[in-house]
Formats: structure tokens, sequence, C-alpha cells
């Protein structure tokens, strides 16, 4: 019979190839020690990030999700990240518009030689999501 | 049995009625909605947006789950609804006919499992028109009226400060039943004033479908008008009309997945709407209903024709409501007027 | 006041000329109060044109259509097209024409300025209406009187004009080829944004209670979705439908495609599917309220289409359907745009 079991939320971190992607490996790589809560999956680039994407893992139950990119200026396709600071920025309105806690969604630009932010960056995030609970308001339950 | 039963004791034939839950048409949002209610029951609404279908055939209804559980066969465990007596009040007549219209397809053609055990616990307490709710009301055209009891289990008809209360079938019987002391006989004064309420009822002018009878056949000639183009003209696909009726019953069937592995879920029926344009379409990607003219004809001809020949009654109802919700004017009896006037 | 006669003469005289294949305008419906789409083709018919409170729809959709219809038979117009249009429409056809929908050339707008007024919202009307329906709806200047089965009801325009038209900044359709009426722009009847705002005064708590009652009402008909001449795609994204199959696609791949959301109208579905349509929309919406309109069980959906207008506006400077030759909202940046909520 347990207290209450230490919840983990659960993070999905759209990382874009070139910058944020690189970072999490130079993180592993460089043995930094930091949650193992967010599931990582690689995009081109943050300006490909549609808000679908984060409406389907919030749909699908994530209770936090992160898009990190290249840093304005270093983005591999120029522009790409120009654009996603625009999309994401009505995004994270809109959700907080309906009333989602704002800090289950996440946008940070860390490089490819930033293992030590990208090690940072989740670490606060999962920090901050704890106090918040396993997020149920955007997720799909198939139940009876 | 007919009672007359003073306004100011409906409250406590609600609570006399505890096997049952009461569900009456609320305001709220701007429209008249079935809710469940407590303490009272306000029949002052003209229809409600959404017709009483939804009792008997909720828009999702849980088939099976299906469970795989690790080193065993995937387990499916079929989920019968069980709900509670449900009492709906307020039913208009033309609703209260779309019942029986639903029953011929999910009871009497197939036993659907699913729909009977939800049908067999709903009681219908109708409200007869005195007047027509609704500017776009034709229930006369389709054999029905604003008097008429069937499909429903108790008839109330408003007349002032009291109701003239008909049980139609062993259900209501039982429900008047529950509080038998607040009902009292009829006189012969009641009775001549509900005659005449009914009689002024029928009388007060409708829309009007011009020729009902000949429609199935004049509908069968006219598959290749043009006239359905014109009429679909402005049609946008939404839908709204089928998902209001009260008796159209088209579905979709797909499974949920909670969880891929292991694999988790259910099998689910969801309405389907023969407006969508995907309605038809075929994983080859020919669609036979590729327009909007098309998908009108077929809804019409399924309301006044197919259905007529499978069944020997029209599927609609006369409620009205595809035409006052329809966002762009389609009108059911301009659609079927014209086309009666025009088949060859 | 606009003289509806103007309107008739100058759609009677295009179309005699054959300078218009068709003049897209509104006419009395024969279901009660509303107007309803009128597609003119022959000079005769210009006189079932009508203008009143109750020609609410966004005729630029059939602009969308008709497009569509060519394209489906592989021809090209020979001759323009011509569409009444308010404000709030003339601006929804400049966004098709920033989109390429179609070129300037094909498309006539024949404007309409709302000058004092705007359309009747049902909804408003309903709640002095006690839910019952009216059949007739005309504006003398000041009141609009409506015709019901208890008798006429006269309200002041003010109480049962929709939100949208309280709040428009625009009644009168710059973008136009000819235009009845006078230009009002600035009338402000209420603040811009005021509903978004009333709705915004409330914390997260209550924000999410109001969201997922209304999240749980939607009954997935789509109205919104049809009736917006933005959503024009073949294939929504939430519909995943004309999945392209050839002989050589397996019945693995065809399982297996892309599902965003399930068909079951439950809370999640919904949230996804109207959350999809309004970030789709942001910097597209010009606020014509259609969506809201059609919608059968009064979603407030504008409220969010505002909430991505209200942003777009005042942290990018972008106002959508401004000008022709203008960028789309999420397809261009500024250096300036914020960026403080990235760590």
């Amino acid at each position: 019979m347990s207290e209450q079991q230490a919840y983990e939320p659960k993070v999905v971190a759209f990382l874009c190839k070139w910058c944020s992607s690189a970072g999490s490996d130079l993180a592993g790589v460089s043995r930094i020690q930091y949650p193992a809560n967010a599931t990582p999956i690689t995009i081109p680039c943050t300006g490909a990030m549609s808000p679908m994407y984060i409406l389907s893992a919030f749909n699908k139950g994530a209770d936090g999700v992160l898009v990190s990119g290249c840093h304005i200026g270093d983005c591999h396709y120029i522009e790409g990240n120009y654009l996603a600071r625009r999309k994401m920025h009505l995004t994270m309105e809109l959700l907080k518009f309906i009333g989602v806690e704002p800090d289950r969604f996440r946008m940070s630009w860390v490089s490819a030689a930033e293992g030590a932010k990208f090690a940072q960056v989740v670490t606060d995030f999962i920090n901050d999501l704890e106090p918040l609970g396993p997020q149920d308001k955007l997720k799909k339950v198939v139940s009876s | 049995m007919e009672k007359i039963l003073d306004k100011k004791q409906i409250d406590g034939w609600i609570a006399a009625l505890t096997d049952w839950e009461i569900h009456a048409p609320v305001l709220e949002d701007g429209i008249w909605a079935y809710q469940p209610v407590s303490g009272t029951v306000r029949l002052d609404h003209p229809n409600t947006k959404q017709s009483p279908k939804e009792f008997a055939f909720p828009q999702r209804e849980i088939f099976f789950s299906f469970e795989q559980i690790k080193g065993e066969a995937p387990r499916l465990t079929q989920v019968l609804p069980k709900t509670p007596h449900y009492a709906v009040f307020g039913v208009r007549p033309c609703d209260g006919r779309g019942v029986p219209r639903m029953d011929k397809v999910f009871t009497d053609h197939v036993e659907d499992p699913y729909y009977n055990a939800r049908r067999k616990n709903v009681a219908y307490v109708g409200l007869a028109c005195n007047k027509p709710p609704s500017p776009n009301c034709f229930c006369l055209s389709v054999g029905g009226s604003p008097v008429s009891t069937d499909g429903l289990d108790v008839q109330l008809t408003d007349m002032g400060d009291r109701y003239f209360v008909k049980a139609v079938t062993e259900t209501g019987k039982t429900m008047m039943a529950a509080a038998s002391s607040l009902f009292a006989e009829p006189s012969a004064a009641d009775k001549k004033q509900l005659k005449q309420i009914h009689a002024d009822a029928v009388a007060y002018p409708q829309r009007k479908i011009n020729d009902p009878d000949g429609a199935p056949a004049k509908l069968e000639a006219s598959f290749d008008s043009p006239l359905w183009e014109e009429m679909a003209r402005a049609c946008i696909g939404c839908g709204i009309c089928t998902f209001l009726c009260p008796t159209c019953h088209c579905f979709d069937i797909n499974d949920e997945v909670q969880n891929k592995a292991p694999l988790k879920g259910q099998r689910v029926r969801t309405w389907d709407n023969c407006q969508f344009p995907d309605f038809t379409m075929h994983s080859s990607g020919h669609n036979p209903r590729e327009n909007t003219a098309a998908r009108l004809r077929q809804r019409v001809n399924h309301k006044f024709q197919y259905f007529h020949k499978n069944f020997g009654m029209h599927q609609c109802t006369g409620c009205g409501r595809c035409v006052s919700e329809c966002p762009v004017g389609i009108d059911i009896v301009t659609v079927v007027n014209k086309v009666t006037e025009n088949a060859g | 006041m606009i003289n509806i006669q103007d309107i008739r003469d100058t759609a009677r005289d295009m179309l005699a000329k054959g300078e218009v294949r068709a003049v897209i305008g509104y006419r009395r419906g024969t279901r009660g109060m509303l107007a309803e789409p009128a597609f003119i083709t022959s000079p005769e018919q210009a006189d079932d044109l009508v203008w009143d409170p109750t020609c609410f729809h966004n005729l630029s959709l059939y602009l969308v259509e008709d497009r569509k219809f060519l394209a489906h038979l592989n021809k090209s117009s020979d001759a323009p097209i011509a569409v009444i249009a308010k404000g709030c429409d003339a601006r929804s056809i400049v966004v098709l024409l920033q989109e390429h929908y179609f070129k300037r050339e094909d498309v006539y707008i024949i404007g309409v300025s709302c000058e004092g007024t705007g359309v009747v919202d049902e909804r408003k009307l309903a709640s002095h209406l006690n839910g019952f329906q009216a059949s007739n709806a005309v504006f003398d200047g000041d009141d609009f009187v409506f015709t019901t089965a208890q008798g006429e009801k006269r309200l002041p325009a003010r109480e049962v004009m929709a939100d949208r038209c309280l709040e428009c900044r625009n009644p009168f359709p710059k973008e136009n080829n000819v235009v009845f009426g006078e230009d009002k722009t600035g009338r402000e009847l209420e603040a811009p944004f005021a509903a978004l705002a009333r709705f915004e005064a409330q914390g997260t708590g209550e924000r999410w209670d109001f969201w997922s009652h209304h999240f749980d009402r939607c009954i997935r008909c789509f109205a919104c979705r049809s009736v917006c001449p933005m959503c024009y795609c073949d294939e929504c994204v939430v519909d995943s439908i004309t999945f392209p199959v050839t002989p050589a696609t397996t019945a693995e791949e065809k399982a297996n495609r892309i599902r965003w959301i399930d068909r079951s109208a439950t809370r999640s579905e919904n949230i996804t599917y109207l959350m999809t349509r309004a970030m789709h929309l942001a910097g597209r919406c010009t606020d014509c309220g259609e969506c809201e309109r059609a919608c059968p069980v009064n979603v407030p959906i504008r409220l969010l289409n505002n909430k991505m207008e209200r942003e777009a506006r005042e942290k990018f400077g972008f106002e959508p359907g401004a000008s022709i030759g203008g960028p789309s909202l999420v397809a261009s940046f500024l250096d300036s745009d914020p960026g403080d909520f990235i760590r």
C-alpha cells in the first residue's frame, strides 16, 4: 500500500536535427545526468513544426511538450526558426487561452554545442511539470 | 387511461417517478436541449435543437473492448449499455413518430442489441402542439399530426392551467399510476376543450408538401433531373440536417485504440453523415456521390422514396429542423415540391 | 441607406452585357426570416436580389466552390463571376487572392457597406423570443422589426446585432469593383475584440471550465469548417480520407494511415479538431462569423479565431485581408517578433 506513487511527467521533445538534437547527443556523450522523461523526436527544423504535432502529443497523453531549435540567426535553413518563433507563439497563446497550464508547453534555442544547456532545459521543465500533475485536459481517454 | 393533471402538480408527479431519470428540454447556451432535471419540468419550449434519438441511438456507442494480455489470445468483451430508465418529457409528436421509424431499422428489420438495450429503458412523455412550434413544421404533410401519439408512452395536451394526460402504452399507465392521487378524472367540459384544442391544432396552417403520396414515384422518375444541381447549389455539405434529424441513423464503425502495445481499445459506432463528401468514398478514391447534388438527392430520396418502399411510410416526420437549421436555406419542403411538380 | 434597386440594376446590366457569367448574391429564402445565397445567371433573375440584416452568409465561399468546380472539369472561366460582398466578405476575398486561389480579374466584387448597422445574431434574437423563431426581419434605420407567430417584435438594432458587427472596424469593403452605401469605417459601435476581452477577464480555471463544457457539446458536424471560405483543403487534415491508393498499396499501409483524431465526438478529439482549425486560420480569418452562426449547438468558436486575430494584430502588427499583395501571417516574420518566451 503506497502513499503516493512518485509522478513522472512524460515529455515529448521535438528537436531540430541540426542544433538541438545534436545538442542532446552532446549531453549524452558528455555523460551529463539529467531526467530521462523526455522522448525525443527529431524534425528537420523547428520551422517544420506543425501545431498539430503539439496537439497530438497532448492528445496521446504527454504531460509536457518541448520544442527546441537553433538560435535565431543560426538556422540551417536560414529562416525556419523565425517562422517557428511566430507559429509556436500562436500555439502557446491558444493553449493558454483554453485554460491549459502555460508551463506545459515550452520552447528553447539549444545549439549543437550546448549539451549542458539541453540537460538544464529538460531538468527545469520536469521540475516545473511535477507540481502540475498528469495532463488530463487534452488527453484522449477511450473508456466505457 | 385519460386524466387531468393540474400544472402545479407536475412537480409531484416527477417526484413520484423515483424509478426514472427525468429528462426535459432546458434552454442553455441559447439552445433547447434535453437535460436531466429534478424538481420541476418546464414545458414551454418550441422544439429541441437536437432530436431525442440520442436516448436509444447515441452519437457514440461502444460495441466491445479489446485487450491483448501477454501470452494470451486477445480478449474481446462485449459492452452492452446499461442505462437507467429515462423518462423524456416534452417530446413533440414529430419526434414521437420518429421513434417507431428508428425502431423499424434497429428492432424490426435487424435486432440491434445495443439500440434495444437502450430503447427498452426509455419512455417518451409527449407534448401535443397546440400551435406549430416552428415556422417550418409540416407534420401533417407526411402522415403525422400535431396531436399524434405514435411512438409516445404518454401524451400531454396543454389546456391552460392543466394538462390533459393520456396514457398510450402500458408503460405510460405505470408512470401515471406512480402518482395516481395527483390525477383527476376529466369532466365532460375537459373532454370538449381537448377536442377543440386538438381540432384547432390540426387546422392551424403549416408548411405543405403538395403531393406526398405521389412523391415516391415522382422522385424515382426524377433521378436524373437537372433540378438537383440547382437546388443543391448553395449546399455546403455541413451535415447539420442529418445530425439533427429524428430519423437519420447512418453510422460508421471504427476501432479506437487507447494503447498500441499492449493493444487496448474499443470498437465504436459513431453517427455518420451522407452529406459528408467522404460518406461514399471508396478506397480506390472513386466517389459515386461526388457532389452536393447527388448527396442532396440521396437524402431526399431516402426520406421520401426508399424508406417508403421498404416500410410503407415516409421516413420524414415533418419536424422542420433541417429546414430551420440549414445555414444556407436548403428547404426540403421546397425541394420535394419542386421535384414532384416537374416530374416527367 | 442602400437602395436594393441599384444593386439589382447593376447585376441585371452586367449579365445582359455578358460582362460576368453569374452574380452570387442574396435572395429571400422559403423557410422564414433568413436570406439565402442566390446564383443569378440571367438578367431577369436580378430582381430576386435582396439586402437586409439577414444577409449573413459569406458568399466568397461560393467563389471557392466555383473554382473547385472549374478545376474538376479542367476548365477555365471565360468571364469573371460577380459576388456581393460586405466588408468582412471582401477581406475574405483578399485573403483568397493573397493565397492565389484565383486571379483578381476572375472576380467582380459588388461591395455593399453595412453603414451603421450589421447582421442579426440569431442567438441574441432567440434569447428575446425564448427560443422561438421569427419569420421576417427588416431594418428601419434604428430598430430591427421581427415578425413572429406572437406578433411583431421591435428591438433596437444594437441589442440583436452580431458581436462581430458591433466590434467591426471595417464595415466597408475596401477591395471592390463597385460599392454601394456610405463608408462608415471607424464607427466602432463597441470596442474591437470586446467579446474576447470579456472572456479573458477569467482565470485559467474558469477558462477551462468554459471551454471543456463547450468542447464536450460539439457534435463534430463540421459545419464550421464547411461554411468557412478559408477551409478549402480538398482533404482536411483531421479526415485523412483521400489517402492515395494505388494497386501497390498494401492493407497494412491502409490500416496504418495517419489518423489524427477518432470519429467519436468526444472532448479530446473535438479539442484537437477545433484547435487545429483555429491554428490553420490564424492570420486568414476575417471574422465573417459564419462558423459560429452555423454551429447548431452554439459553440463560441469565434472566440478562438478572434484570439488568433488579436495576437496577430498586437504581437505581429498583422491584419488579415488588408491588401492583396500582403504576406501570410505564418509564412513571414519580423525581427521584432516576440521571443521572450523562448528559453
